[in-house]
Order: C-alpha cells, then structure tokens, then sequence
C-alpha cells in the first residue's frame, strides 16, 4: 500500500467538497492511503499569488513542502493549480542551492527548514505512471461503456514542462488513456488543449466567457456526453459559468462537468448519492442512464 | 519617455534573460488564448515594447493582466523564451507601482489574512458534514503565513492603491 499526504486544496475543500468526497472514495478504493495535514496552507494560487510576488509564492509553497517533510510523507493533490505550485517550487528547491538557502533563512523565523527529501504527485500522474491504466481496470465494476467523453487537461498539469516533466506540455495523453481504460471512447475536438480561461475571471469577463463558449461549442459539435476535468479551476469556469454563459449569450448549453475522480468512483460502483452528484449545476442524471 | 535602461531590469534573472533571443516571430501570440479573445493582449507586442524601453507605458498598462497564465507561449517558442514567466516579472514590477486588479490584490488580503485563497464558509461546512466530511480540513498556522510574508515585504504590495488605477481608466 502507498502512503500520501493528501493536499486537497482550498478551492476542492471549501468550493467544491463532493469532489474531494469522491476522491477519498476512489483513493480507497484503489488501496493508496492517505493522511490529512490541517496546517497546510493555500498551496499558493499561481495565477493569483505569484503573480504579485515570486518571493511570496515560493516562500509560502516551501512551508507545505515542510509540513509534508515533517511527516515523512510524498504530497498527492487532487488539483491542478496545487501540483504546478508544489511540484515547480520542490523542483527549483531541490535544484537552487541559493534559492533554497534564501527560503531556509526566512523559514527559520518560524522554525522549519525545507530539506527536499519528498516528491510531489497529480493524482492522474500517480494513477497512470504508478497504478496504470491497466490496474485501474481492474477496479472497474461499471464500465463507462458508450460514455462519449471529451477530455480536458488545464494547463497547469503539464505546464511549465521544465519543471513538471511528465506528460507531453501540448499534447497529453494520460487522461485520454485513463477514461478509455474504464471503458469510455475519448473523442477529439477543437480546442482541446486551449485553455479554459478561469483565470482572468475578475479581471476580464466578456474574454473569459468568449472562451468557455468556444470550448463548449466545440465538445457540442462532436456530440461528446460530458467533459472530464482534472482541476477544480476548470470545473468551476465548466460547471458554475454554464449557465451564466446561456443567459449572457442566449445559449443552450447543456453539457456535464465531470471532475476525473467521480468517474472513477463511478465505474468503480460507487453509488451516486454517495458522491452528492447532485451539487453539480449542470445536472448528471441522464449521463448516468448511458452506461 | 523611453527606457533603454528596461530591457537590462527584466534581464536580471535567469528566467528574465531570455528575453534577449526574441525575434519577433509571433508563435506566441498563435498559441495564446487570450489575444485569441481579446486583441488588447499580445505577448508578441510585450515583449517589443519591453526591448523597445517602453517602461512607464506599460507598468501603467491594465492590460497586462489579460494573461491567463496557461504557459502555452512558454512552450512553443523557437528561441526558449520563457514568455508567460518572464512577463510575470514584468508584471511584478507592476505591483510595485500600484498596477495590480482588484481580485488579485483581494487575494493576496485574504491570503495574507487567513493562509487561504478560498477561506471556508459555514454553508460550506454543513456541505462537508452532509458528505461525510470533517467541517473543515485546511486550517493553516496563520501566525506563521503572516511572518514569512513580511520577511519577503509582500504587506506592501497588496495595500490599496485604488487612487492609481482609477487615474489610468
């Protein structure tokens, strides 16, 4: 059995817990075992925090590194925003001898001290290098046969590839491999790998909007049945703007946001109810009845 | 006024230096999803404008925020420059300045303030519980957040400097 700190983070947790709900489940269900660490703070936001200062950003990812460390414990996020920010900061950590002496310096003020002996995994990177597709099979007892789904990456999965290094930084393929393990066809469309644009939300809404239509009406046009998602950014611009874009351009969109986890714990049996499906704003009822 | 003083400010850092191997191809700007949607952004013309020494136009400049930070231009640029990187550090320097949106500013408060970006709510929590759920799982060591984030001088950054940004409507 492997062993995690699991780093939720605060958008899955305070936003979204049915995600997290089904992520348990599917952990479980998939003999990893995981441990909460309650002091961790906001992983932070790289497209808020670091932003507005580098130093702010590495200095406060380095105190979670820390906190994992003091456990023993590898880091598994369930979130895209999070891997990016502790998997980047560990790696320029372990890298940097001079970045890392100037982030110990203002860690012994409150008496920690990043060492750089854990490693940082997405849970989809930990289920397609470590479990593998095949494994996960295995686990299937509702296969997501005639499921037509198209997949959706976000961009902090794969990006920036110096320091995340794992799957191809435009043309992944490890979702795409996961979801048709459990039986579903992964289908192809326009602008797959294109940003979903969450993050000028606040800043630039007509753009941010302008993009989630382009997406949506690309994955209608292939007649996908949902979109599976791997981040909680992208499933809060899917999911939660569906219907302000229906009622801003006088769409009709109708289209499933499934985060990649409750598919999982779908196919693996696990009854709906169980998983407050129901707190989705673009409802899953009839998706159910498909497979 | 024109700094030709600029393009060596952006270039202190290893991630800023690259900068100096931009030829003006625009693969950039093909990847980017937000010149797609919106024409005021272009990553391509940034980067000019910074080698060009158009300092105070552009700490000054909203745009400049129009990124959505998806890394794209990083990637497929001929030349290894780190696009959305380096143009994080230009956008660092306009912080300094007071150049910094409302929402990104109100995060960096409520981060500052509580370890977290989404804090957690009491409709949240009953949400939790109805799951199965603890009430809550995140409950940072705030005391620690706040002295690392003096230690950087990050209070300063995220004051109200709504004066500036009303002026540059």
């Amino acid at each position: 059995m492997s062993e995690f700190a699991l780093f939720v983070g605060c958008v899955i947790a305070n936003r979204f817990p049915h995600i997290e709900k089904s992520g348990r489940i599917m952990l479980k269900n998939l003999n990893i075992n995981v441990n909460d660490i309650p002091e961790f703070n906001c992983c932070p936001n790289p497209t808020g925090i670091l932003q507005i200062s580098n130093e702010a950003w590495t200095v406060s990812a380095a105190h979670n590194l820390c906190l994992a460390e003091e456990k023993g414990l590898d880091i598994l996020t369930f979130c895209n925003g999070c891997y990016e920010t502790l998997k980047s900061t560990n790696v320029e950590l372990k890298h940097d001898s001079e970045l890392k002496e100037k982030v110990n310096k203002a860690l012994a003020k409150v008496g920690k001290e990043y060492k750089g002996n854990i490693k940082v995994v997405h849970f989809l990177e930990y289920i397609y290098k470590n479990i593998t597709p095949e494994k996960l099979k295995e686990t299937v007892q509702r296969p997501l046969d005639n499921l037509r789904i198209a997949t959706f990456y976000g961009c902090h999965y794969g990006r920036p590839s110096s320091l995340l290094n794992f799957d191809d930084p435009l043309r992944p393929v490890s979702l795409d491999e996961v979801v048709e393990a459990m039986g579903a066809t992964s289908v192809e469309y326009l602008n797959k790998y294109t940003c979903c644009g969450s993050a000028i939300s606040g800043i630039d809404e007509e753009s941010q909007l302008k993009l989630l239509k382009d997406k949506l009406e690309q994955v209608e046009r292939v007649k996908a049945d949902c979109i599976c998602v791997i981040c909680p950014a992208c499933y809060m611009q899917l999911d939660g703007n569906q219907r302000k874009l229906n009622s801003k351009y006088g769409t009709n969109f109708n289209i499933p946001i499934l985060y990649l986890t409750e598919l999982i714990a779908l196919a693996q049996g696990v009854q709906e109810a169980e998983l407050g499906l129901n707190f989705h704003s673009i409802k899953v009822k009839e998706l159910l009845t498909k497979f | 006024m024109i700094s030709s003083e600029f393009r060596k400010e952006i270039s202190q850092t290893d991630i800023g230096k690259t900068i100096n191997y931009c030829y003006q191809c625009g693969t950039c700007a093909g990847i980017c999803p937000a010149f797609r949607v919106n024409s005021n952004y272009n990553p391509r013309r940034l980067v000019e404008e910074i080698l060009l020494g158009f300092k105070e136009k552009l700490l000054h400049d909203k745009n400049i925020w129009l990124c959505t930070t998806c890394h794209g231009c990083l990637e497929v640029c001929p030349q290894g420059v780190m696009v959305s990187e380096m143009l994080f550090e230009l956008r660092h320097k306009a912080v300094e300045v007071g150049n910094i949106p409302e929402s990104i500013r109100e995060e960096g408060v409520r981060f500052s303030q509580t370890g977290l970006n989404i804090p957690p709510s009491a409709a949240i929590g009953r949400r939790r519980e109805k799951l199965g759920l603890n009430a809550q799982i995140m409950t940072p060591i705030v005391e620690n957040i706040k002295i690392l984030l003096e230690e950087v001088d990050f209070f300063k950054l995220i004051e109200n400097k709504n004066q500036e940004a009303e002026s540059n409507e």
